[in-house]
């Protein structure tokens, strides 16, 4: 356990050491942050209104409401990205083959490559909730830190199979990821991200309902702006632990028959 | 009957291959038993792309590209500390055979083993004991320096900081990339990637390196050093057993005990330089190559090495 927690190390500083070499990166993304907030208020200025609140999970303001489903779904989209992100960018710098001849495994390989991304994500969304605290008077005062930390790692875990599933089409097909787009798509419109589900049809709040991202979703918002403890998002963290614990081996073994695949074809650095 | 060093044993081998005309598959070499200690055991090994279907599969096969046969069948070994050449035209199968025993690609039938290490049973222990170099530039994070890059490599192949550290300024040493190593990758020449590339495949001391066209890269002079190099920190160490493929002629009369020719992903002939000058009736190495693949008639052919 040491051996592999020192090999995801390696791989979280050996991309911190070539985050580090652009300088100027983190500046410009915190700058970047602070425009979409600033987007975020003013239209929540525009619209908000008492019966609009009446109709959000915890009777926020709009402007609370919209910037949690919009950083959460940037934190979604890094949890289905980074690995074939990093498993493309592997295969078109010539680093994979020699990955693949060192002595680490597989999984750790896969994993390590999505910690930094994973991280960078964390601190992008603490920039974008810090402007908004700061600047347009977002409410974090009652705010269960521990519980938001929980729903974000059981968010990790359970869209990180999504993401395997990717990097797993990727080594298989090369380009793209209808599945992938499909989801994102899908939560963006049936998970509550900018609106209620409540105003959506029928048929897609079922769809909302069977979408681990609404309860992701509406657990954070409830950690975050309600200051909802453990009692109160178990139901949502559950549903998160059981996907994780569904689709992470699965997705595992996906990776495993597709990598198989490529070195059969020998098409593993074709691009 | 003429013989050629196969391994350590000594192996018959079919004078019928002075001929100009082709070997068919019932004149190569017969090699059939093994040499137990050998760093490298290639065994009847075939690969075709993509895979010959079975069963329903093959409903599927006339929709699918035709299968490619980029090994038909290749035996071979490596004696400890030994280097042998892979040459061969362009596709002939080189490559394919050393991503086999790097274990980056599968074969369709037959075994590859290194250091004893069966490549698709027991693909970490064969790892363990390689170090592979594919000789391009391409293969390292180009924004960290040498140093960054080198330990990064050594930590994944289970080399503790402190190990690292000291092995890392060894062949900084032994490389002469003393200057090079903490500059960012992207800023090295190519002749000094080639060098690093070699250091990063030596870091966890492999008993066998495999090297796949080393000089392809590189001009002239930088392919001449590289060679040079080659031959004074690697094989005159006598620590490591080299398998490289290589279409520089010079580069294989300098560097291997013996020769394996291969072609259309067969095993034509393989011994020393004078062993395949002998036994073809050729002069150079460049003239036996032609007769053992019947292109000397047609000398100008395009699959002609260098």
């Amino acid at each position: 356990m040491t051996g592999t927690l020192r090999e995801l190390w390696l791989f979280f500083r050996r991309d911190l050491s070539i985050a580090r070499t652009y300088r100027t990166a983190f500046l410009f993304e915190a700058i970047e942050a602070l425009f979409g907030v600033a987007l975020f208020y003013y239209v929540a200025r525009f619209v908000d209104s008492p019966q609009l609140r009446q109709t959000l999970p915890q009777r926020e303001s709009y402007f609370a409401f919209s910037l949690i489903g919009f950083i959460f779904l940037d934190y979604l989209n890094a949890a289905i990205d980074s690995f074939d992100r990093s498993l493309m960018e592997a295969r078109d710098s010539g680093t994979l083959e020699h990955l693949l001849v060192t002595q680490t495994s597989l999984p750790v390989i896969l994993a390590g490559s999505a910690i930094y991304p994973f991280a960078a994500s964390t601190l992008r969304i603490g920039v974008y909730i810090a402007w908004a605290a700061v600047l347009f008077g977002f409410p974090l005062g009652g705010a269960n830190w521990l519980a938001v930390a929980s729903v974000l790692l059981a968010t990790l875990l359970a869209f990180s199979g999504l993401g395997i599933l990717s990097a797993s089409y990727l080594l298989l097909f090369k380009r793209g990821n209808p599945a992938k787009w499909f989801f994102l798509g899908l939560s963006s419109l049936a998970g509550g991200m900018l609106f209620p589900v409540s105003i959506l049809p029928d048929w897609l709040q079922l769809v909302a309902r069977l979408n681990p991202v609404t309860y992701a979703l509406d657990a954070m918002r409830a950690a975050l702006v309600g200051g909802a403890g453990f009692h109160a998002v178990w139901q949502p963290l559950l549903v998160l632990l059981l996907f994780a614990a569904v689709l992470l081996p699965l997705s595992m073994i996906v990776f495993g028959r597709a990598l198989r695949r490529t070195k059969t074809n020998g098409t593993l650095m074709h691009r | 009957m003429n013989r050629i060093r196969f391994g350590t044993r000594v192996v018959p081998i079919s004078c019928a291959f002075c001929s100009s005309s082709r070997l068919s598959s019932g004149r190569r070499h017969a090699i059939s038993s093994q040499v137990p200690d050998a760093a490298i055991s290639v065994e009847a090994l075939q690969k075709s792309f993509p895979p010959a279907r079975s069963g329903w599969r093959t409903l599927l096969q006339p929709f699918e590209k035709p299968t490619v046969f980029a090994l038909g069948g290749i035996t071979f070994e490596v004696a400890p500390c030994e280097a042998v050449a892979l040459l061969g035209a362009n596709g002939a199968g080189k490559s394919t055979l050393l991503r086999i025993l790097a274990t980056l690609i599968l074969p369709t039938n037959g075994r590859a083993r290194i250091a004893g290490y069966d490549a698709v049973r027991d693909p970490r222990a064969v790892r363990r004991h390689l170090g592979y170099h594919a000789g391009s530039d391409a293969g390292f994070y180009a924004r960290l320096t040498c140093r960054e890059n080198l330990r990064f490599f050594a930590g994944l192949n289970q080399i503790s900081g402190a190990a690292a550290a000291q092995r890392i300024t060894q062949l900084a040493e032994q490389f002469h990339l003393g200057e090079s190593l903490d500059r960012q990758v992207r800023t090295l020449s190519s002749g000094t990637l080639q060098r690093l590339s070699l250091a990063r495949a030596l870091l966890h001391q492999p008993r066998v390196l495999l090297l796949d066209e080393p000089t392809r890269s590189l001009d002239a002079i930088g392919a001449a050093e590289f060679r040079r190099f080659l031959k004074t920190e690697i094989l005159r160490r006598g620590e490591t057993t080299l398998l490289f493929a290589s279409h520089a002629l010079s580069e294989i009369e300098l560097l291997a005990d013996r020769i394996a020719v291969i072609d259309a992903g067969r095993l034509l002939a393989c011994g020393s330089l004078a062993e395949l000058k002998q036994v073809t009736g050729a002069a150079s190495l460049e003239d036996a190559f032609l007769r053992l693949t019947g292109r000397s008639h047609s000398v100008a052919a395009e699959g002609a090495p260098e």
